[in-house]
């Protein structure tokens, strides 16, 4: 078995961060704009359009890895550099794994809000908020839990390693 | 929704985020020692001596970091660690209640459940406990 990709693990909570925060500003906003009467002002209300950037940088990172995700560049470009070297690194699949929780979540939102459903973009950006800002600040792992239970739905199986 | 609202909404949602990480953090790597019953037995596993029983799975950042402190706490104390992964076996999440990755079972030299560690183990607490543990066996 090929071994998985290794990432700075303060990369991965800087990404956080950087997420959690632009999460937090569309909660804002979606909470200001409300929902808008028809399908196109819906399409291109501020709040719409930032849940849909930051659904598609999910998607692009969960399908390509974390590293790809263009905060986790910004910190290697620009923040590690001027860092000391990690002490250790870290398997970049769970916050992998985690991008492609935030991806399923947002892109619900966005959908559901193109639908008119009242709350729906507000609701999926918090929800994706709460699980960016503990990752960022305490180290909470939502591959830790979230993947168990697929497991335990009888979801996901793999087979015993020869 | 007027501004102000929305920000005192917001500025509460950061409020519970917070209170919602302090209690996870306070609940990570705490034992919670048990008086188990009956003694478990584990298709493929051998349970003959005091075993730190880890599970694991592939999307956990902490498993990798308290694979490696059960390691070193099994050689001080001579002791067996077993790590076993959740995804090639369900049924045993399901029958050890787990909920998240990592989650330690401490078993005693006849198989019984003496303690349950959710998340990263904290090395000094779970050191003493072991040592608790194998003086009075």
């Amino acid at each position: 078995m090929s071994r998985p990709a290794q990432i700075d693990p303060r990369g991965a909570r800087f990404t956080a961060a950087i997420t959690a925060v632009l999460l937090l500003v569309d909660v804002a906003l979606g909470l200001v704009e409300g929902v808008a009467a028809t399908l196109a002002e819906r399409a291109l209300q501020p709040a719409f359009l930032l849940l849909a950037v930051l659904a598609a940088i999910f998607v692009w990172s969960a399908a390509g890895g974390v590293a790809r995700n263009p905060w986790s560049i910004v910190f290697r470009r620009l923040v590690r550099p001027r860092l000391k070297p990690p002490a250790e690194l870290e398997d970049a699949a769970p916050p992998t794994f985690a991008q492609g929780v935030g991806a399923f979540v947002t892109l619900v939102g966005v959908v559901l809000h193109l639908a008119g459903v009242p709350y729906a973009l507000v609701i999926a950006a918090a929800a994706a908020f709460v699980a960016a800002f503990l990752n960022a600040a305490f180290g909470y792992c939502l591959g830790c839990q979230i993947y168990l239970l697929l497991v335990r739905a009888g979801l996901i199986r793999r087979a015993a390693a020869a | 929704m007027e501004p102000l609202g929305a920000l005192a909404l917001v500025a509460a949602l950061v409020a519970v985020t917070t209170a919602l990480g302090f209690v996870w953090r306070s609940r990570q790597g705490r034992i919670r020692t048990t008086t188990g019953a009956d003694a478990v037995t584990i298709d493929g596993v051998d349970l003959g001596s005091v075993t730190l029983l880890q599970f694991s799975s592939e999307f956990c950042a902490p498993c990798r970091a308290t694979a490696r402190v059960l390691d070193d706490l099994a050689q001080e104390h001579g002791i067996a660690h077993v790590e076993l992964d959740v995804a090639q076996r369900p049924e045993l999440a399901a029958r050890f209640g787990i909920l998240q990755t990592p989650t330690t079972l401490v078993l005693d030299d006849t198989g019984r459940i003496r303690a349950r560690i959710g998340g990263a183990v904290r090395r000094e607490q779970l050191s003493a406990e072991l040592t608790r543990l194998t003086v009075a066996a």
